[in-house]
């Protein structure tokens, strides 16, 4: 047995992949999504669609159930699955899809599928081919755009599809799903534990899998390995940064902030919402005043890091802020900046 | 290249000790510290030598090895970076002695490149303490700045030798020698000037007076400020800065950010890192911070849009924005503040082999799990990294069914994983071996179909593992 059949064996290891719905019956939330692909699914006709949500609401798992009730279980031949995030521009995109677009149709379906996730992180010129190729290739293709936020699609391409709009997944659904699972896989689980997953995941399906998976990996899923899983996987360097630039030590509060941005990988968005997470969090103590004026300014630098083109500029000048309220609310002399 | 072609910073380099100008209480001091090294007893084992760029002292280890016959071992910055190597090449070089050079000096060249707190470097400095803890043979560092607060253990279990920075005077001297040794006519006028540009950096002022001769044919003034002033623009993104912060009109500040060759983004690289050097206030600072940051806004802009024409909004923010920004205390930035190279470029060229695999283990797991990279380094990466090490037995089978690399299951657990890989090859050994006995059995029942046989064949080997897997782990 060679190695990549070994791995073929171990393949579903990762429970997010594991006890992912297969089927659209199988989805168990998004009841007014599922009903209206059905209809599609009966008709063996689709327009253009754009599932639009949050992130871990089952965009993604719906478009594959989807393509596997339209095709069978062999669906993959039938749908090219690209990541506008990490296709190098909008010429590779078109590339992939007139090669899919020229491979045959399955017999009983007229047009195969191509799956763009994230692909309101395109530009606007790129969004503008893509439309282009959309006509193009209608013939035989449709296309199914995946985002978190349908604002950032251009008008034209919105106006081309059927836009499917994902709700933040419930407390019940998520726990339900959760505690499934832990039976599945034999794993000890109390609800406590399971309802503090879900206060952290937020509604993220995804995430609350991943630290149910991390937890259990610890031994048991309890409250204390929860929060130990979530501390363990989010960089305390947030908070110490936050310590520092109130403290005044601009410059290392930046050499923090550069090593979680080059180092840990971390997008300039994720860092800002666990800075807000943070800010408004007991740990820092700031007035409360002060907090409110630092959440505007968070939300501020937030709209800024999707306009901008530096995501570090754009938190340096939050670090920059964060030094000025430091020296207002503390009243010590800041250290100086400079040398 | 030929003999005549070597540069002449090496070319005129002293050769002996006591041809190193104006440096004599540093000579002395090192000439010292040998002796005690000679006579076997040194109170510290390390020097540190200390000054500003082009004062001699890299040249003066050379001289001091050639006058009392060590070997020299060298280490560069780049070479340097990360502990492993210090450890690797420097430790066995200060225990070993050579095999016949009666004893050797460790010079580790630059070392203000390690000056990052919580980097990549932190434990550079502890591995170089450690060599010198154990060193049978002198160390000698050398810094520009040596009172950075990393460096403060490295200070302890050091002499400290300063060298000063040279005086007008003194470049201008070998200047002159060096003109006398080339048979160049020079114009004095020309090397008073190139003494000047160089603030004491000998190194620069004879590179300087090497690309007048070269490119001009002969040394006049006029030449020298038509060459030297053409290079600077090129060359010196540190003056482009200071003339933007110093900037007093919206017109200036403009003017002087077209001075450089740099393109607008690493510009915008050179003031976001020498912005907090040069401004001290903090509302002085935000302020500064805001106009780069409404700057990188409309730069996101053209980026999107392509409309090239904001681009006059970017440069007008990011450099009278800024150089407008102090109020509380306007004179700030006029004061002199040595800038630094913009420490973000470095850290992503240092980075990259480590950033490279982190990725790469990203777009298999996203490929895996329908992902962008992205979305796998925020949410997954981590949790995995957290299952990694805290449990050898689910790690290993991660990484079998991931198919990972040894380097990245190197990554993924600092502590563990050594058992991690070792475990992988245990059970990876176990899957094989139920493959073969589940293909002997196979012959018999051939004429089984294809498809069942197959997922029969995944499904024994899988339960082979299993009972492999609970029989080695009680």
């Amino acid at each position: 047995m060679s190695e990549e059949e070994a791995s073929k064996v171990l393949a579903e290891l990762l429970w997010t992949e594991k006890y992912r719905p297969k089927t659209l019956d199988e989805v168990v939330n998004q009841e007014e999504v599922v009903i209206r692909l059905k209809q599609f699914i009966k008709e063996k006709n689709t327009p253009h669609l754009l599932f639009a949500g949050p992130p871990g609401t089952g965009k993604t798992t719906v478009a594959h159930a989807f393509a596997h009730d339209l095709y069978g279980s062999d669906y993959r031949l039938y749908l090219l699955e690209l990541n506008a995030s990490d296709e190098r521009g909008i010429d590779v995109i078109r590339t992939k899809v007139k090669e899919f677009a020229r491979t045959k149709t399955p017999g009983n379906v007229p047009f195969k599928l191509i799956l763009l996730d994230e692909s309101d992180n395109m530009t606007a010129d790129a969004q503008q081919a893509l439309r282009r190729l959309m006509e193009m290739y209608v013939a035989a293709t449709r296309f199914i755009l995946i985002a978190n936020y349908p604002s950032k699609i251009i008008e034209p391409i919105q106006s081309r599809c059927a836009v499917f709009r994902f709700v933040p997944l419930s407390r019940e659904d998520v726990v339900g799903r959760l505690s499934w699972i832990c039976g599945k896989e034999g794993v000890k689980c109390n609800q406590d534990a399971l309802n503090t997953i879900y206060d952290l995941s937020e509604g993220d399906m995804r995430k609350a899998i991943n630290i149910l998976q991390t937890a259990a990996a610890l031994g048991e899923v309890s409250v204390s390995n929860v929060y130990k899983v979530v501390g363990l996987a989010h960089p305390k360097e947030i908070k110490e940064m936050i310590k520092t630039a109130l403290s005044g030590d601009f410059i290392k509060a930046r050499n923090i902030l550069r090593s979680l941005m080059i180092t840990y990988g971390l997008s300039g968005i994720d860092i800002i919402k666990q800075i807000h997470r943070e800010i408004t969090s007991s740990d820092i103590d700031l007035p409360e005043e002060v907090k409110v004026e630092l959440a505007d300014y968070v939300g501020e630098i937030q709209f800024r890091l999707v306009e901008g083109a530096d995501e570090e500029i754009q938190l340096d000048a939050l670090l920059a802020k964060l030094a000025v309220i430091g020296k207002k609310v503390v009243g010590v002399a800041p250290r100086r900046v400079g040398k | 290249m030929s003999v005549s072609k070597v540069p002449w910073v090496i070319k005129y380099r002293p050769r002996k000790l006591s041809e190193f100008v104006n440096q004599d209480e540093a000579v002395e001091k090192i000439k010292a510290w040998i002796k005690e090294w000679l006579s076997g007893r040194p109170e510290k084992k390390a020097a540190l030598f200390y000054g500003p760029p082009g004062s001699g002292k890299t040249s003066i280890v050379e001289a001091l090895c050639r006058e009392y016959g060590f070997q020299l071992v060298e280490m560069n910055a780049s070479d340097y970076r990360r502990e492993q190597d210090i450890e690797r090449v420097a430790r066995l070089a200060s225990v070993q002695r050579g095999l016949f050079a009666s004893r050797r000096i460790i010079l580790l060249d630059e070392i203000d490149g390690l000056a990052l707190a919580g980097g990549a470097d932190a434990g550079a400095i502890e591995a170089i303490v450690e060599l010198i803890e154990t060193t049978k043979n002198p160390v000698i560092m050398t810094a520009n700045n040596p009172w950075d607060l990393a460096f403060r253990p490295l200070r302890d279990l050091s002499v400290m030798i300063e060298f000063k920075r040279l005086s007008k005077s003194n470049v201008l001297e070998v200047l002159r020698r060096i003109c006398v040794a080339e048979k160049l006519a020079c114009d004095e006028k020309a090397l008073d000037f190139i003494a000047e540009k160089s603030e004491g950096d000998l190194r620069s002022a004879i590179n300087d007076l090497e690309a007048v001769a070269e490119g001009g044919g002969k040394v006049t003034e006029e030449i020298a400020k038509q060459l030297l002033r053409a290079r600077d623009r090129i060359l010196e993104p540190f003056e482009v800065v200071r003339k933007i912060f110093w900037s007093k009109y919206v017109w200036q500040a403009k003017l002087n950010a077209t001075q450089t060759d740099l393109d607008p983004d690493t510009l915008m690289e050179w003031i976001n890192e020498n912005l907090p050097r040069q401004i001290s206030d903090p509302e002085d600072l935000w302020r500064a911070y805001e106009a780069l940051a409404k700057a990188d806004v409309y730069r996101g802009r053209i980026v999107r849009s392509g409309s090239w024409d904001l681009l006059t909004y970017v440069t007008e923010l990011m450099t009278a924005g800024v150089a407008l920004a102090p109020k509380n205390d306007p004179k700030s930035k006029f004061r002199w503040v040595k800038y630094q190279f913009p420490e973000k470029i470095r850290l992503m060229s240092q980075t990259k082999e480590a950033r490279a695999l982190r990725d790469s283990i990203a777009g298999i797991i996203g490929a895996r799990i329908h992902a962008s990279k992205a979305k796998v380094l925020k949410d997954v990466l981590p949790y995995i990294k957290v299952i990694f090490e805290n449990n050898v037995e689910e790690a290993a089978k991660i990484a079998i069914s991931l198919n990972l690399t040894d380097p990245m299951i190197k990554y993924l657990s600092q502590d563990k994983a050594d058992k991690i890989i070792a475990r992988v090859k245990e059970l990876r050994k176990a899957i094989r071996a139920e493959a073969r006995k589940s293909e002997s059995g196979r012959e018999d029942v051939q004429k089984a179909g294809r498809k069942s046989e197959e997922s029969g064949r995944a499904q024994q080997a899988k339960s082979g593992l299993d009972s492999f897997v609970k029989k080695t782990r009680s």
